[in-house]
């Protein structure tokens, strides 16, 4: 290749490239290092062997580009000028689209991109959503550019800005014009780049020096790397102007040694461009000399500061210096340089190629032009996006990054790496410039974003971050070296749950100290991952420092596993199923009634949110059957012979009236009681067990097991009185006088809510939860052929199933949300519509119609879903004119249930909410009056099982308390390790993602009578279930031994164990 | 020369141009707190104490005055109230890693130390601390990374036996055995340097390694 004299030479050579393509077809596979990772090299050359087999050579350019910015779908291939894009190509696809696409122009309709969202395949490039809104002014050109070869960048108009540069403008000129481009510094700080290079141009000193600064570092930050491997050449172009505009004479590319390719690459560009006489001496004829040269640096994070780089350029260690001087005045050797990003030096070529007004047409008032930004973290779609400035966080999260994935929740979005901060939310409105980031505390940096969902704990990203950063920090100066450690370790200790009271005020002061008296950038910037979060989610922290508690689940210190952290009663879940899958099933069963006064009955009923955050759902798999596991457990006592715990030996004390026989009631009865308290339980009604034995059906939990439970709840010493009803003739004052110390009220809520609806008072219309009463007590009901059941949650589905039971030929279930609002338990929403409960969604009923008194139809109103309430879910909106007409005989109301406080006589002294429940310190349960305390549904509302016995333990704790004398303050600490159970040895089987569907009776057998629905899991079923358990809490032990912190004793295991 | 003029808490200076506002403040008899500044060394920049506020106009700007060259008309502030603020913190931050000596006392009760002010407690090279208040978990290393060891073996005496290894909290300062062994033993001018005066440990440790 002769060398180029001239601009005219650099013209008339890109013509003959553009001839010689002319009518090809041009085939390019992203070969990047992105590519690479899925093989692409493979891809490339298959593809390549099969065009030569296929003779097809002459017609295709097949060109190995570098990444195109959506790198998770790599490899991809595009074929142009059709813009056919083909992605996650493997190699033995390639003979179908040479055979099909090359040879036919026929697209191979299963290697197009489908839209997760629509399903729609998607043929043309430009019109898939990720790269739909962007405007990739900078990157664009990879898709161009084959990475080994400057002819493709000459053919694209390479070289051209430079051969205008040099032949027509004199350095002034094109400072000028990169000054009035409002180009910033795209490496951080957005320092404008035209009066940077003025300064270096006006300072005395020979040589002067350029340097390109792709010393990446930010975790998930790549876009330097891109660039620098796919097209090379933009920014070799971009250095040369800037060093003639500055009059530099020599250059550095400073590049990460951990970016081999780019290495390799920018190496064969410098290469090549001398050959072509574009860099060395009298470049294009013009007496112009750039010499550069490439420097691999070693991975410090801080020598992206440039006073960083230039030391380690040198040879000296990479630690930065105080500025002033700027390098501009005395940088490398002490001579004026010039330090830019990648990226600013890609973006020169354009500015004088397309002029300085087209620049300023793009972005904001004062951030001009386009930014790279890699878009990673929680989203549908990640990779290198270029985006005008301006665009809001929300469009680059949801309009290119599709939002989050698996339903879950933006939470935050991380912008400019460790040294950002993080923004929330309410703030995704905010137009992304240098200003208006650093507004709100977080910076561009070099256009790291990292996208989080829910179930990220803003604390733990903070402390990940920080460790960074102290990791990263040169040590030098004391702010940034003893101020990072000291925020680590006190971000250590909150989540570990030993936060201190005061120490997110010792944070920001420590932040301020640092980011004030800092030696350089990494300093002055790293307490804002610290800052942003305690900004945005202070109250996330209080929650690690006050309750112990991780909200996201991500603290494990705290959480100790998701299972037991999300149990209401702290079962210790991973204890119990370890026991289950070593076959020691009384063993489980000890550890399921050691915190629960009803273990069987919640095998049966329990809402089971142990189930919803279990870490197998994370690998991709369904949670633990927890619940499943639990009543096996309590099955396999029943059948095998139950023991009830003997009575506790404790000294007799006070005694304790409590108003209730419920979950809550019993609960605190026998927490009470096993204290050495003497707990009356006075029960209103003749049967004992609130709604266990009230109102929930006998097909989910049989009435032999709750008289079971309630029978061992007697035994440790609970004393029930039924149909001793606490009212008018026996008042709390009466209690008092008789002795008993204080009072628990766990009255439940009984009463239904009333529906304003016209015509209500029709008699065939009736309350669900009665009706469930009277069906239960054995007392018949005659309902019609056709039910209604107005409501969503589990009274209204035990409600249709039951109707089903006792006649009704159709039951249909009225709720104004959609199935998936629906706040009943999954399971049983399924087994109603399996057994042929019909669900109208989305409808609210209007007018009861009547003919001669008797119900014959309801007047429904169609509801549409609008914005979301304050409960997270959205509003149903009535649609006015949609009225329908739904054939009913009669009509149950499911709508809800308050307390029933009625009984309590006038001037009981305690005070009531507006939802009709008795008002209590919820941290102690302790109501205003001395003595008087109230639990379960009485204070919280309808509410499950599970979380009504946890009340009444709470109430019990504080009942203790009081009778002792303590103080009422209730004392949090974090989810106390599961005692250690030995592991099963595995014998390499594979973790089953999948977990055993629950074995029911078929539909037919159960739906005409009360028998159970659920059938419990078989002995082996249980085992291989159990086996799925990931055993997260092993992780705690095992930490505990490294730091030789005191492991719970292991339960030393008396059983057999039965071997597989 | 050419002379720059700047206020320096209310006084008027002039002072060289290229000077640094800790030299210029010095000559004025205004005194800045500093941990890693030496006469016979180049200005370093680490220690931060040496924080002054300065005023150009509105604008307000926190430098290490020790680094940081005089420029016309710039009012500097060395005792306002963030710039006491940040030097509190820092010795704090310091405190936790030398606890007691000299220099950090002596600092720690003018800015305000609890620990530093306590009465009646044994200062020695070791000082006992239990039940001292200290804002943070005292971690001792009795080194400040000041570097005026460091430096001055490079700058003054061009021997480079002793230096940084380690970076971010790991950084420690070392004498190199094979350098040390050279010379150190003739030398020990960098000894009387130390803070915190345990610069000599340091070289028995460097000593026990080369000998073992």
């Amino acid at each position: 290749m002769p060398r180029l004299n001239s601009a005219a030479n650099l013209e008339s050579l890109r013509q003959q490239l553009l001839d010689s393509n002319k009518g090809k077809r041009v085939v390019a596979v992203t070969n990047g290092t992105d590519g690479r990772t899925r093989h692409s090299e493979i891809v490339f050359r298959a593809l390549n062997d099969e065009i030569k087999k296929q003779r097809l050579e002459g017609k295709l350019a097949v060109k190995s580009t570098g990444c195109h910015g959506f790198c998770e779908q790599e490899p991809t291939v595009l074929i142009m000028p059709e813009e056919i894009c083909y992605v996650g190509v493997k190699p033995e696809d390639v003979p179908e689209i040479v055979s099909q696409t090359l040879a036919k122009g026929k697209v191979v309709e299963r290697l197009l991109y489908e839209d997760p969202t629509s399903g729609e395949r998607i043929t043309k490039e430009s019109e898939i959503p990720f790269y739909k809104s962007q405007d990739r002014t900078v990157l664009g050109n990879n898709r161009f550019i084959d990475m080994g070869r400057i002819g493709d960048y000459i053919a694209l108009g390479g070289y051209s800005a430079l051969a205008r540069v040099l032949s027509g403008m004199r350095p002034q000129q094109v400072i000028d014009e990169v000054k009035r481009s409002g180009l910033r510094g795209r490496g951080g700080a957005g320092f404008p780049t035209g009066v940077k290079w003025e300064f270096c141009r006006k300072a005395p000193g020979e040589p002067k020096y350029v340097i390109v600064n792709c010393d990446e570092g930010d975790p998930g930050a790549y876009m330097d790397r891109s660039l620098t491997e796919g097209n090379p050449h933009s920014v070799l172009e971009g250095l040369l102007i800037g060093a003639y505009a500055i009059g530099a004479s020599e250059g550095y590319i400073y590049v990460r040694a951990e970016y081999p390719l780019a290495v390799d690459n920018v190496e064969m560009a410098i290469k090549q461009a001398e050959e072509y006489g574009l860099l060395g001496n009298n470049i294009l004829g013009s007496g112009f000399n750039l010499k550069v040269h490439v420097h691999r640096g070693a991975g410090a994070f801080v020598c992206g500061e440039e006073t960083a780089l230039i030391a380690s350029l040198e040879g000296r260690i990479g630690e930065p210096r105080q500025r002033p001087p700027f390098p501009a005045t005395s940088g490398l050797w002490g001579k004026p340089t010039n330090i830019n990003n990648v990226e600013t030096w890609a973006n020169v070529p354009l500015i004088i190629n397309k002029g300085a007004d087209w620049f300023r047409s793009l972005g904001t008032e004062k951030s001009k032009g386009t930014k790279i930004f890699s878009l990673v973290g929680k989203l549908k779609n990640t990779g290198l996006v270029e985006a005008p400035m301006g665009m809001t966080l929300g469009d680059i999260v949801f309009n290119i990054g599709g939002g989050i994935p698996d339903g879950k929740k933006f939470k935050a979005v991380q912008t400019g790496g460790p040294s950002g901060g993080v923004i929330p939310e309410s703030l995704l409105d905010t137009p992304v410039d240098y200003e208006e980031l650093d507004k709100l505390g977080a910076i561009m940096g070099s256009g790291g974003m990292i996208v989080m969902d829910e179930d990220t704990c803003l604390v733990d990203v903070a402390r990940y971050f920080l460790n960074f950063l102290a990791e990263e920090s040169c040590g030098r100066c004391v702010p940034c070296r003893e101020g990072i450690y000291q925020m680590l370790k006190i971000l250590d200790r909150i989540c570990e749950g030993n936060g201190r009271e005061g120490d997110i005020e010792l944070l920001e002061e420590i932040a301020e100290t640092v980011r004030d008296f800092s030696l350089c950038a990494l300093g002055k910037t790293a307490a804002n991952p610290v800052l942003s979060t305690i900004k945005y989610f202070r109250d996330e922290y209080e929650e690690h420092i006050k309750y112990k508690r991780c909200p996201a689940m991500v603290c494990n210190e705290i959480i100790f596993t998701p299972c037991k952290y999300n149990c209401p009663v702290k079962t210790d879940v991973p204890a119990f199923i370890a026991h289950i899958a070593r076959g020691e099933y009384r063993e489980a069963f000890d550890v399921i009634r050691a915190p629960n006064p009803l273990p069987i009955s919640c095998g049966y009923i329990c809402h089971h949110p142990c189930e919803d955050r279990c870490r197998s759902l994370e690998t991709g798999g369904e949670s633990i059957s927890i619940k499943a596991l639990k009543r096996f457990a309590g099955d396999y006592v029943l059948k095998n012979g139950f023991k009830p715990l003997p009575k506790p030996e404790v000294p007799a004390l006070e005694k304790v009236a409590i108003v209730g026989s419920g979950p809550a009631g019993l609960a605190a009865a026998f927490d009470l009681a096993c204290l050495g308290y003497q707990p009356t339980v006075f029960e209103a009604s003749s049967v004992v067990g609130g709604n266990l034995t009230m109102v929930i059906p006998d097909y989910r939990l049989p009435r032999s097991i709750i008289e079971l439970e309630i029978d061992c709840i007697k035994k440790a010493g609970v004393n029930i009185l039924t149909n001793t009803p606490v009212g008018p003739d026996l008042t709390l004052d009466d209690l008092f006088d008789q002795g008993y110390k204080a009072i628990l009220l766990a009255v439940g809520a009984h009463r239904s809510l009333k529906l304003d609806l016209p015509g209500v008072d029709n008699p065939g219309v009736m309350e669900a939860f009665g009706f469930l009463e009277v069906v239960k007590t054995g007392k018949k009901v005659s309902l019609g052929k056709k039910v209604g059941v107005i409501g969503g949650g589990n009274t209204a589905i035990d409600a249709a199933r039951t109707a089903l039971r006792i006649g009704a030929k159709e039951v249909s279930i009225i709720y104004r949300r959609t199935r998936a609002e629906m706040p009943a338990m999954k399971r049983e929403i399924e087994a109603g519509v399996e057994e042929g409960v019909k669900i109208v969604e989305l409808a609210a009923p209007a007018r009861i119609i009547t003919d001669n008194g008797k119900l014959v139809s309801v007047e429904c109103l169609a509801m549409q879903l609008g914005e979301h309430d304050e409960t997270g879910r959205r509003r149903p909106i009535p649609i006015p004119g949609s009225e329908f007409i739904l054939q009913l005989d009669n009509l149950l109301l499911a709508v809800g249930e308050e307390p029933d406080l009625s009984f309590l006589p006038a001037g009981h002294g305690l005070e009531v909410s507006q939802r009709s429940t008795i008002v209590t310190d919820p941290e102690t349960l302790a109501t205003g009056r001395p003595g008087v305390f109230a639990a379960g549904d009485a204070v919280t509302g309808p509410s499950t099982i599970a979380d009504s016995i946890a009340n009444g333990k709470l109430a019990a704790v504080s009942i203790d308390k009081f009778l002792r004398g303590k103080p009422l303050v209730r004392a949090y600490s974090i989810t106390a390790p599961s005692p250690y159970v030995e592991p099963v040895e595995r014998t390499g089987e594979a973790l089953e993602p999948q977990r055993f569907p629950m074995p029911c009776a078929p539909v037919a057998e159960r739906v005409h009578n009360f028998s159970m629905v659920e059938l419990g899991l078989s002995e082996e079923m249980a085992r291989k279930e159990a086996f799925r358990c990931l055993r997260c809490d092993l992780r705690h032990s095992a930490i505990a031994k490294l730091s030789e912190v005191k492991v719970p004793e292991p339960v030393r295991q008396k059983t057999e164990v039965v071997r597989k | 020369m050419a002379k720059v003029s700047l206020i320096i808490d209310d006084i008027v200076v002039k002072a060289d141009k290229g000077t640094t506002i800790l030299e210029a403040a010095r000559t004025a008899g205004i005194d800045i707190p500093t941990l890693c500044s030496h006469k016979d060394l180049a200005p370093y920049g680490a220690c931060r104490l040496c924080t002054v506020e300065v005023k150009r106009g509105q604008q307000s700007q926190l430098v290490a005055s020790c680094v940081y060259p005089v420029e016309e008309g710039i009012v500097v502030k060395t005792e306002s109230a963030p710039v006491t603020r940040g030097r509190k913190m820092l010795l704090e931050l310091l405190w936790a890693r030398a606890p007691g000596i000299q220099a950090l006392r002596e600092y720690g009760i003018k800015y305000g130390i609890t620990a530093a002010v306590r009465e009646g407690m044994d200062y020695g090279m070791f000082p006992d601390i239990s039940g001292t208040r200290t804002k943070f978990e005292i971690e001792p290393t009795f080194c400040l990374l000041c570097g005026l060891c460091v430096r001055y073996c490079n700058e003054v005496k061009r021997k480079d036996a002793i230096g940084f290894v380690g970076r971010g909290t790991e950084r420690e300062v070392v004498f190199f055995p094979e350098l040390a062994a050279n010379g150190c033993s003739q030398c020990e001018d960098c000894y009387p340097l130390c803070p915190t005066g345990t610069l000599p440990l340091y070289y028995t440790l460097a000593e026990a390694q080369q000998s073992a």
